[in-house]
């Protein structure tokens, strides 16, 4: 029995408990405390990770002349210390046995070792004979997002400046160019305005078509500890598959694939018609437009589109919405209306920050550039962009995407600094390259499907395939794998490891991997990081920015890539930076980013700093004092909001083909897994690609789990192992396959439809079966 | 008599009230606009002491049970075969629980206190950065295995243990903090190897005693924004 005595110690003891745990938060302990580290034998590097987009700042261990650890760089804002599987054991790779050491030459069907001179001798000669024969846009590049800067550089100023061809595509097509599109038509400018730095700002999280557990997982965890340190933060997953991301969110919302389109117009209207909207905001620093509907989805060779932009009033915009209510697009989106009302009562809730981050299940899309539109609507409505905290962010996949892909320009319609369409951008190149102005074309020729639709074609007659794998990663490979095997077009592969396009290669070239060359990467958020050569190539193995010189220099153009052997990274480096000098992209000079890891543009000299967000004159010294928000991409300093309706997928689920096929990745694998799938770790936890499928479904076909089943769709199949109620769960009538498994290629089924402003294919939808093998 | 022991009784709790007070608010406070300011963690500094402490309170029930004898004698292989490379993160060597799941309480029932998991037979090891909930962004499991292409890889010799500087002088720390500055999650529970295993788990503050001998040079300029 509790006597008095005992009640009031215990209260005593309770009351001096509860104090003293408040306080915990409070306690310090003693500081950090500087000290030398005492010399032994592994060194470290710094450097951004080979992988993603996040660009995570990686330390690489050194010891006798090979990497030996990986560990997170605390001193990199954008990870903090932390990194994911596929950084840790990244350098796990080098030591695969099958890596490229010499270069390799088919003759009568075989390949033949031969040394690098005689290689780029080769490589040369046809080229020049090729341009001989049947023009200079017979010719073709075909780099990617995870080229280094300089290697992107060059490659420009080598078809544009030097041969004078527009034929320079990149695989960021495949990934990022309804993001540039979207930016470019809203803004006027390209990349994010925030920055990583949002997410310790934001209340909610909206993460639209994006498994970042499995993406971005060094964001995604970072995003999860604001949650754990803050209350209110809430996670909002919008997808059309329930995934790990769903798992650790607050709310999973599934809609049906296309259905993005009217869930964002539908949260419009109802930000109109409660009257959420951010007036002074609206009035000051937006405009309305309207464009052309009916598309078309670029299925046909030699598709072309052009949009009519058309200027128009908030009043028909919103009549235009009307169309939208929630509950009449239940039936197009499959979401319940109150779920669309509690999220535009979140986005219009002026107390809350919101941050929207997206992927690729926006930008794969054949209507791609809207749907990008179409969120940035949502935040420019609300007033919710360019502040800490709140904006819309488009993530990226691959580590330069950003940086070499989108501001070097590796793309037909780009040049370093603007578009080969405008007389000003082509003078500006011509007098940096000192090439005659007349030699740069004026007219873009193929965009990435196209440009390999022309080789099957036997419009291109030789290509120069630069770190990436389209064998792998195109749609509908069925048809381009076939196209590029022809003997018409002469190809050149340089890689780090045999793949399916090494395979079809008449000439291969060792390529030196991330750390065995120095370089520049730029990330999703605008961040330029630089790294040092940290360990030899192996055999002839040579940086791409150097195979690319050498090529050049055979072909007369010696004077135009003045460049050494040594430093070349850093003197182009040096050359590209005259291209966006000036307050709105100014880039960090190399003495700041061997420093520190890396810094975001438009860095601010005078100060050291970077501009963390664009568009607000608080932060932003490029904006007009006078205004708070300057979207000064565009003439009269205002963003779009775009009238984009709603229109169908190209091919739906019919009864021949009754699934939506949904393609993507895993955290384990990277694209298309020549690297990742040759790390023991990772290869072990996922050795092989499989086929997503709804247990109602699985059931109804009389499919187990890891039974084959054949993906048939009207251009290719494919057998791989059911997976039923594992990683992922589509919804019913949807099935999921990771496309980076050579073996079980998924991209011969795909379809090489395409958003016809951005043309970007649309990787995420199209019609197949499924049959039991 | 009785009167005084409800006048202390209330002023106790009218102390402890605003002592709750006062700190909610300040906590509150730290928590809201002004946490702008995000520090930048500095690599060439010791890690700081207060992880050190992250398990304290539950040292003397780390001790008990080692004490208890009920633990399995793993060898340091095995410790060391599960990582790429030490300091890399270990492989998950059981079945992964639910593949959707990223991690978080899954994992964390087990691994959180270092409990007996009757379904392996073995008590699990502690995390130490149980605040980190996504586990599989970096712990995969092992489903094969083979290879997809043969590899030679090879991982450096793993840190000396039990280095002394005298004779019975405590040994130094050979391996690097960078999120292992937990010290008695992974040397006292009760799957720490024996030869790395703790002997006084509740002589809570480590590093009193135990330097840093770091074997990492060359460390990357300071950075602080």
């Amino acid at each position: 029995m509790m006597n008095r005595r005992i009640f009031i110690k215990k209260t005593a003891a309770f009351s001096a408990m509860a104090a003293a745990a408040t306080m915990v938060p409070g306690i310090l302990f003693a500081h950090e405390q500087k000290h030398d580290n005492p010399a032994s034998d592994i060194t470290w590097h710094k450097a951004p990770c080979r992988f993603c987009g996040v660009g995570c700042g990686i330390l690489v261990g050194t010891q006798a002349g090979r990497a030996v650890a990986v560990k997170g760089d605390p001193n990199c804002s954008v990870n903090k210390g932390l990194l994911c599987v596929k950084g840790y054991h990244q350098i796990m790779c080098t030591s695969a046995s099958d890596r490229l050491t010499k270069p390799l030459i088919k003759k009568n069907g075989k390949y033949v070792e031969v040394t690098m001179k005689e290689a780029l001798d080769l490589v040369a000669a046809k080229m020049q004979e090729t341009i001989k024969k049947y023009g200079k846009d017979s010719v073709a590049m075909y780099t990617s997002g995870q080229s280094t800067i300089p290697e992107g550089y060059v490659a420009s100023k080598f078809m544009k400046g030097a041969i004078g061809t527009n034929n320079l595509e990149c695989n960021a097509r495949l990934c990022m160019a309804s993001a540039v599109a979207g930016f470019l038509t809203t803004f006027g400018a390209d990349e994010p305005m925030g920055c990583y730095e949002d997410i310790e700002h934001a209340d909610v999280f909206v993460l639209w078509g994006n498994n970042m557990a499995e993406m971005h997982p060094v964001l995604f965890s970072r995003m999860l500890d604001n949650r754990l340190r803050r209350k209110n933060v809430k996670i909002i997953d919008l997808a059309t598959r329930t995934t790990r991301t769903s798992k650790a969110a607050d709310i999973s919302i599934l809609f049906k694939p296309q259905g993005d389109l009217a869930i964002a117009n539908a949260i419009c209207y109802e930000l109109i018609n409660n009257n959420w909207l951010d007036k002074n905001f609206i009035e000051k620093h937006v405009v309305f437009f309207k464009g052309k509907t009916g598309l078309g989805y670029g299925l046909e060779d030699k598709f072309a589109f052009k949009d009519e932009p058309e200027a128009i009033d908030f009043d028909q915009y919103k009549a235009f919405l009307n169309d939208y209510r929630p509950d009449k697009v239940e039936a197009l989106t499959g979401v319940p209306a109150k779920e669309i009302k509690y999220l535009a009562a979140l986005y219009g809730d002026p107390n809350l920050k919101v941050v929207t981050y997206w992927c690729m299940g926006i930008n794969q899309h054949t209507r791609g550039t809207w749907a990008n539109n179409l969120i940035y609507n949502i935040h420019l409505l609300t007033g919710k962009i360019s502040q800490p905290g709140n904006g819309p962010f488009s993530l990226t996949g691959q580590p330069s995407a950003c940086g070499t892909a989108r501001e070097v320009g590796t793309f037909t319609h780009k040049l370093p600094k603007g578009v080969v369409t405008n007389k000003k951008s082509r003078e500006l190149a011509a007098k940096i390259w000192k090439v005659p102005y007349e030699r740069i074309p004026d007219k873009p020729t193929y965009h990435t499907t196209e440009m390999f639709r022309a080789i099957d074609r036997g419009d291109i007659r030789f290509i120069w395939i630069q770190s990436t794998n389209p064998l792998v990663s195109l749609p509908r490979t069925s048809r381009y794998r076939p196209a590029l095997a022809k003997d018409s077009c002469f190809v050149v592969v340089s890689d780090v490891f045999p793949t399916p396009t090494t395979d079809v290669a008449d000439v291969i070239l060792p390529a030196a991997w991330h750390i065995e060359k120095s370089g520049l990467y730029g990330n999703s958020e605008r961040r330029t990081q630089y790294w040092d050569k940290m360990i030899e190539p192996p055999g002839e193995a040579l940086p791409d920015a150097w195979m690319t010189i050498e090529v050049a220099r055979r072909m007369g153009f010696a004077k135009l890539f003045p460049y050494s052997k040594e430093k070349h990274h850093e003197e182009i480096y040096n050359e590209y930076r005259q291209f966006h000098a000036g307050k709105k992209h100014n880039m960090a000079p190399l003495s700041v980013l061997k420093k520190q890891s890396g810094a975001i543009w438009p860095y601010i000299e005078e100060t050291g700093r970077s501009t963390l967000w664009r568009y607000n004159s608080r932060y932003d010294p490029a904006c007009d004092t006078t205004k708070d928000f300057d979207f000064y991409g565009k003439p009269n300093g205002k963003a779009v909001i775009w009238l984009r309706p709603y229109e169908p997928a190209p091919e739906m689920p019919d009864n021949e083909y009754p699934f939506w096929l949904n393609t993507g990745r895993v955290i384990e694998h990277w694209h298309t897994g020549s690297m990742t799938r040759r790390i023991p770790v990772l290869h072990q936890a996922v050795p092989h690609a499989y086929v997503e499928i709804h247990p109602a479904d699985a059931k109804r076909l009389g499919i187990k789990h890891n039974q084959k089943v054949k993906v048939i769709s009207r251009r290719g199949q494919t057998v791989l192992p059911a997976s039923v109620n594992d990683r992922g769960l589509p919804t019913p009538g949807q099935v999921f396959v990771p496309f980076f498994d050579e073996n079980m290629l998924i991209n011969d089924t795909t379809l090489d439809a395409f958003c016809p402003i951005s043309k970007e294919p649309d990787f995420k939808k199209c019609a197949v079966r499924i049959e039991k093998v | 008599m009785k009167q005084r022991y409800i006048i202390i009784g209330f002023w106790a709790l009218l102390s402890a009230a605003s002592a709750i007070i006062v700190n909610t608010s300040l906590v509150e406070e730290r928590s809201g606009e002004n946490f702008d300011v995000i520090a930048q963690p500095d690599s060439n500094t010791l890690p700081a002491e207060e992880e050190v402490f992250k398990l304290a309170d539950k040292a003397l029930e780390l001790k008990q049970l080692l004490e208890s004898g009920q633990n399995v004698n793993k060898e340091l292989t095995a410790y060391y075969s599960r990582r790429a490379y030490p300091g890399a993160p270990p492989v998950i060597p059981h079945p992964a629980g639910e593949e959707r799941s990223p991690g978080g309480k899954d994992c964390l029932q087990c691994h959180r206190h270092g409990d007996y998991a009757p379904a392996y037979g073995a008590f699990a090891p502690i995390t130490p950065h149980p605040e980190l909930i996504s586990c599989k962004q970096c712990h995969v499991p092992v489903t094969t295995t083979g290879n997809f292409v043969a590899n030679t890889w090879s991982s450096t010799a793993a840190p000396g243990s039990g280095q002394q500087a005298l004779p019975g002088s405590p040994p130094v720390i050979t391996h690097g903090l960078q999120m292992r500055s937990n010290c008695l999650a992974c040397h006292a529970s009760s799957a720490t190897p024996a030869k790395i295993r703790v002997t006084h788990p509740e002589r809570v503050n480590c590093r009193q005693c135990h330097a840093i001998k770091n074997n990492e040079k060359n460390v990357p300029e300071i950075w602080t924004r």
